[in-house]
């Protein structure tokens, strides 16, 4: 399976908030939610020394999205293909899903119902309730799949003025981000009660990363309260076919 | 050295090197770029993407990177870097991308204004342009009738302000160009490398090769929480490529926390440290002998002036070991000459000393024969730019039996210091100020002292502004006029002399909205109402096309280009061709000018006073997210950053019983009080400094989002202290404490000063 992935250098972050306010405009993201955020860390003292870092956060397209099993409509069938050879998949998915050839976790906007298990299930914070739609759909960073379709890179990527953001497929022994990963040991956000497989990377000197780890990595399992019936709420699935009927007079 | 005999100087060294002009528009007018790209049209693309692309110029702050802004259904939905920009690229920061919401922002000032309240109470009519025009003719006319040209004064800053500089100008005042980001910001620095170097090293622009340095030496600069898109990127690409990195600040800056060799600095005492490095380094025989013998002057002055300062007696002054002293110097002095001595921009920083400092990392420059080599200090590449008739005006100053200019031997070189235009203001004296205009600078917001600054106000006959957003200076305003944001206008031809020299013109994006008038269309009414011979054109696009022809080139063929044209940089010099344009041809470590003007010819330490008893000195810095006062009413930047925070040492934190988040008052030495801001408990900042990120805390209830968030700093500043040489206006000469639920605060005095620091005077309160 390939899996999109990117790699954040905190060597070179300089905490600029540049890719929190592209991906704001690409996506025309309401404030005040966000796809794609930066947290500044510190300065605090760690085992290595004063650190005063960033965490430049957005959806994680983990392995093992808790997202995805919380949502509750019903499930369809739909034909995913792969973008480097062709190959065609069916897969039953509900609104949220992961695609299986990319490994983008992304919504199917038509059919979200706007109950927001996902935005509750994830530990990250990654997922948000657009309430500022007629109707509140889940909206969440999707690697840009879109801009990537037509020979972009992710928006975040384009505008970061010092690089720091290599975005590219995990799969792919050749890219860069496998080489960061694999060779220079760049690291999950992740934490012993919350392992679910995250598939943006931090690399850092280790005052930098410890304190990230400290600050950010995720402990609570949210997705656990996340209470999700087998069938989607009746009422739920009228309210939304009601709403998609043309407005009368 | 006379003033006019320094002006002269200057422009020719600097004309000579294409780094300045002086007359009129120039030192603080960078590079940039324009030009419009075809864009496709195709429909229904997702994001951005298919949007209508127009190539312009931002002007989120005065770096100006080129920017292409992309429209769909007439709507302005984002901006990229320009792809054709040999600088930036398609890369802009977070406040280039958030210049969309400059647009959009439900405050702005849409009509034409006439106050009906008060002045300062905030209360306007909508007028006609006619209207709002004829009364600023009016008022200019009749001050000057009544007390002479002198008794009008402009304030300006950036693209909005250069146009009608010129109708002050030809009103005959001295008082036409007071940059208060000349006297608030780069004068000191600017003074500094004009008269070593003999050239602007850093003025609009830093012209230091960070990218090609084997080390970098930054005092105080926060490259990284203050943006200026190629400059962090050549800063980063030093970094990447290995070199190692010395910084000096008082509060663990985000530089500090990439750099190899941090020196935590007691705040005032800079010099003393570069001083005792300068000394090093001439006693250890650790600078380039071939450079200072063949391009440098009065080196042997220099050696015997520096003797006193060892590192031993630096280390009790700066509060620093000895040992990281000499570790931080050797490793700059390993890597000569590719070691980048940051010039610094920012450098009003104590009055007294701040040439100094600058003219002392400016000697070590010349030690390290780090001049016109690969990272070093180099040689900007004069684009040439061409102009249209009558874009200006020549006209004679009316000489005052006393100008203000001259109460300071550099003060002249971008007009009168601010202060002194206050001050006359207030006072009637040397002569009356009766009226001012204020083009693209919030001046309460950047001027220290705005209680000053709104006593001032109050005496004048008249005041207008043109702006954008409703701050500070337009609820002071008599007549305010609604300028067009960059991305609404054309305006000038915009050049980079920097590494990758270009040349754009900034053009409208979308079309203005409300009632907003681009800057040259005010200047080219005030022009005809006037009754002056300059901006005859009628659309921007006629002088631009003029001034394009020499190129061989329209705005359409520019556009058609991508809006952007480059040129081959010619930065560095062979020594043998290496001739600086100073009077000498040679750099000079011995500036026989400042002698003759009864200055120090090379910098001395002076200590400026430490904090009284009980109080701690305020230091305050960008956030990358703002830009000065400017932006904290955009709705984007201010999601990411609504407020700031005030930074306080976590062991006088723990001591006076405040934890990190509380919200407090910060009170002055003078009793001036913020709006409650929180608090930030770090060990990133010494225990004799809080750090407060500028331009918060705004006063005008008509920025929605920014009114009363955070706090603003220059509302702290009352003392300031005037630098010797030029005029300019202290920032960092004020104390402050701390009220936590109605209780004051004092601050323990946790690091004892050493007896050459004296203590500032409080002023007895009555």
């Amino acid at each position: 399976m390939n899996q999109y992935a990117m790699v954040i250098d905190l060597n070179r972050c300089v905490g600029c908030h540049a890719c929190a306010l592209a991906c704001r405009a690409e996506w025309q993201v309401p404030v005040p939610y966000h796809r794609n955020w930066v947290d500044r860390l510190g300065p605090d003292k760690t085992p290595n020394g004063l650190s005063y870092t960033f965490w430049p956060g957005l959806c994680n397209h983990c392995d093992h999205p808790v997202c995805v099993p919380v949502c509750p409509v019903d499930k369809v069938e739909r034909e995913f293909k792969n973008p480097k050879t062709g190959e065609v998949k069916k897969m039953m998915i509900a609104a949220t899903y992961k695609d299986p050839f990319t490994g983008a976790t992304l919504i199917e906007k038509d059919r979200c119902i706007g109950c927001g298990n996902c935005v509750a299930a994830c530990p990250y914070g990654a997922r948000y309730l657009n309430d500022k739609l007629d109707e509140p759909k889940a909206d969440k960073c999707t690697f840009c799949v879109e801009r990537i379709a037509h020979g972009e890179i992710p928006a975040c990527v384009k505008t970061c003025i010092v690089n720091a953001r290599i975005f590219g497929d995990l799969s792919d022994k050749k890219s860069e981000v496998y080489k960061l990963v694999h060779e220079k040991g760049a690291k999950r956000l992740s934490s012993k009660e919350v392992n679910i497989g995250p598939n943006i990377y931090y690399l850092g000197k280790k005052k930098d990363i410890y304190l990230l780890f400290e600050k950010c990595a995720p402990h609570k399992r949210t997705w656990e309260n996340v209470k999700v019936m087998n069938e989607p709420s009746k009422r739920d699935t009228l309210l939304a076919a009601l709403k998609k009927l043309p407005k009368f007079i | 050295m006379k003033r006019r005999e320094f002006i002269k100087l200057s422009a020719a060294g600097c004309a000579a090197l294409g780094a300045m002009e002086l007359q009129g528009r120039g030192l603080f007018r960078p590079a940039v770029a324009s030009g419009a790209t075809a864009g496709a049209t195709s429909q229904g693309l997702p994001g951005s993407l298919g949007a209508k692309e127009i190539s312009s110029v931002c002007e989120m702050c005065f770096w100006r990177c080129p920017i292409i802004g992309k429209v769909k259904d007439g709507k302005l939905v984002k901006i990229e870097g320009n792809p054709k920009s040999p600088s930036n690229g398609v890369k802009v920061c977070a406040r280039g991308n958030s210049g969309v919401q400059l647009v959009y922002d439900p405050d702005r000032v849409k009509y034409p204004m006439k106050r009906v309240g008060a002045r300062g109470e905030g209360k306007w009519a909508k007028i006609s342009w006619d209207e709002a025009l004829d009364e600023i003719v009016h008022n200019m006319q009749n001050v000057k009738k009544k007390y002479g040209p002198n008794a009008l004064a402009y304030f300006d800053h950036g693209a909005s302000a250069e146009f009608m500089r010129d109708i002050f100008k030809a009103t005959g005042t001295e008082n036409y160009t007071n940059e208060p980001a000349f006297f608030q910001c780069v004068g000191p620095v600017a003074i500094a490398y004009l008269n070593t170097a003999g050239y602007l090293v850093s003025g609009t622009r830093q012209y230091i090769d960070m990218g090609n340095a084997k080390a970098i030496l930054l005092v105080a600069s926060h490259i990284g929480e203050n943006i200026h898109v190629s400059h962090v990127q050549e800063y980063m690409k030093g970094l990447e490529s290995g070199a190692k990195l010395v910084v000096v600040d008082p509060r663990f800056s985000a530089p500090a926390n990439k750099a190899d060799i941090y020196l935590p600095i007691r705040p005032g005492t800079d010099t003393a440290l570069l001083l005792s490095w300068i000394n090093y380094v001439i006693q250890n025989n650790l600078y380039d002998k071939e450079f200072v013998k063949n391009h440098c002057e009065g080196f042997d002055k220099l050696k015997e002036s520096v003797k006193p300062y060892t590192f031993q007696w630096a280390a009790k002054i700066c509060d620093l070991k000895p040992e990281d002293m000499k570790k931080a110097i050797d490793l700059l002095a390993k890597t000569r000459p590719h070691v980048a001595i940051h010039p610094g921009r920012h450098a009003t920083w104590y009055g007294r000393g701040d040439v100094g400092r600058h003219q002392a990392l400016s000697i070590l420059t010349a030690l390290f024969g780090a001049v016109g080599v690969p990272g070093g200090i180099y040689f900007p590449t004069p684009v040439k730019k061409p102009k249209a008739a009558n874009m200006g005006i020549e006209v004679k100053e009316s000489e005052p039996p006393v100008s203000l200019k001259t109460t300071y031997p550099y003060a002249s070189m971008l007009g009168t210091p601010t202060a002194e235009i206050i001050k006359a203001t207030i006072t009637g004296k040397p002569y009356p100020i009766k009226l001012w205009g204020i083009n693209g600078v919030n001046i309460l917001q950047t001027i220290p002292n705005p209680y000053d600054t709104m006593d001032a106000i109050k005496k004048l006959d008249f005041i207008f502004c043109s702006e954008m957003l409703p701050g500070e200076t337009a609820i002071w305003s008599d007549i305010i006029l609604p300028d067009t944001p960059y991305l609404e206008r054309y305006d000038a031809i915009y050049t980079y002399e920097g590494l990758t020299p270009y040349m754009t013109v900034r053009q409208p994006v979308v079309p203005p909205l409300f009632e907003a008038k681009s800057p040259y269309w005010v200047s080219h009414q005030l022009a005809k109402k006037f009754n002056l011979s300059c901006f005859p054109y009628e659309k921007e696009q006629d002088y631009l096309n003029i001034q394009l022809k020499p190129m061989n080139l329209t705005l359409d063929k520019l556009n058609a280009q991508g809006g952007l044209i480059t040129f081959p940089a010619k930065p560095y010099r062979d020594s043998k061709d290496l001739k600086l344009p100073t009077d000498s041809g040679k750099y000079e470590l011995y500036v026989e000018d400042f002698a003759k003007n009864k200055l120090d010819p090379m910098p001395k330490f002076i200590a400026t006073p430490a904090a009284p008893v009980g109080y701690v000195r305020l230091v305050y810095g960008r956030m990358p997210m703002h830009t000065f006062s400017r932006t904290m009413n955009n709705l984007w930047l201010h999601n990411e950053c609504p407020e700031n925070e005030l930074w306080l040492n976590d062991e006088v934190a723990s001591k006076i019983g405040v934890k990190d988040g509380d919200t407090v008052v910060i009170e002055n030495h003078a009793g001036k009080q913020s709006y409650p801001v929180k608090v930030k408990v770090t060990p990133g900042i010494r225990p004799d400094a809080v750090y407060l990120p500028h331009g918060f805390g705004s006063t005008s209830p008509l920025l929605t989002k920014a009114y009363k968030k955070g706090a603003s700093d220059e509302f702290l500043i009352t003392n300031y202290e005037a630098d010797p040489f030029m005029g300019a206006s202290s920032h960092r000469t004020d104390f402050v404490r701390l009220i936590k639920d109605g209780k004051t605060l004092n601050i323990p005095e946790i690091k004892p000063l050493p007896p050459d620091i004296p203590r500032f005077e409080m002023k007895k309160t009555a």
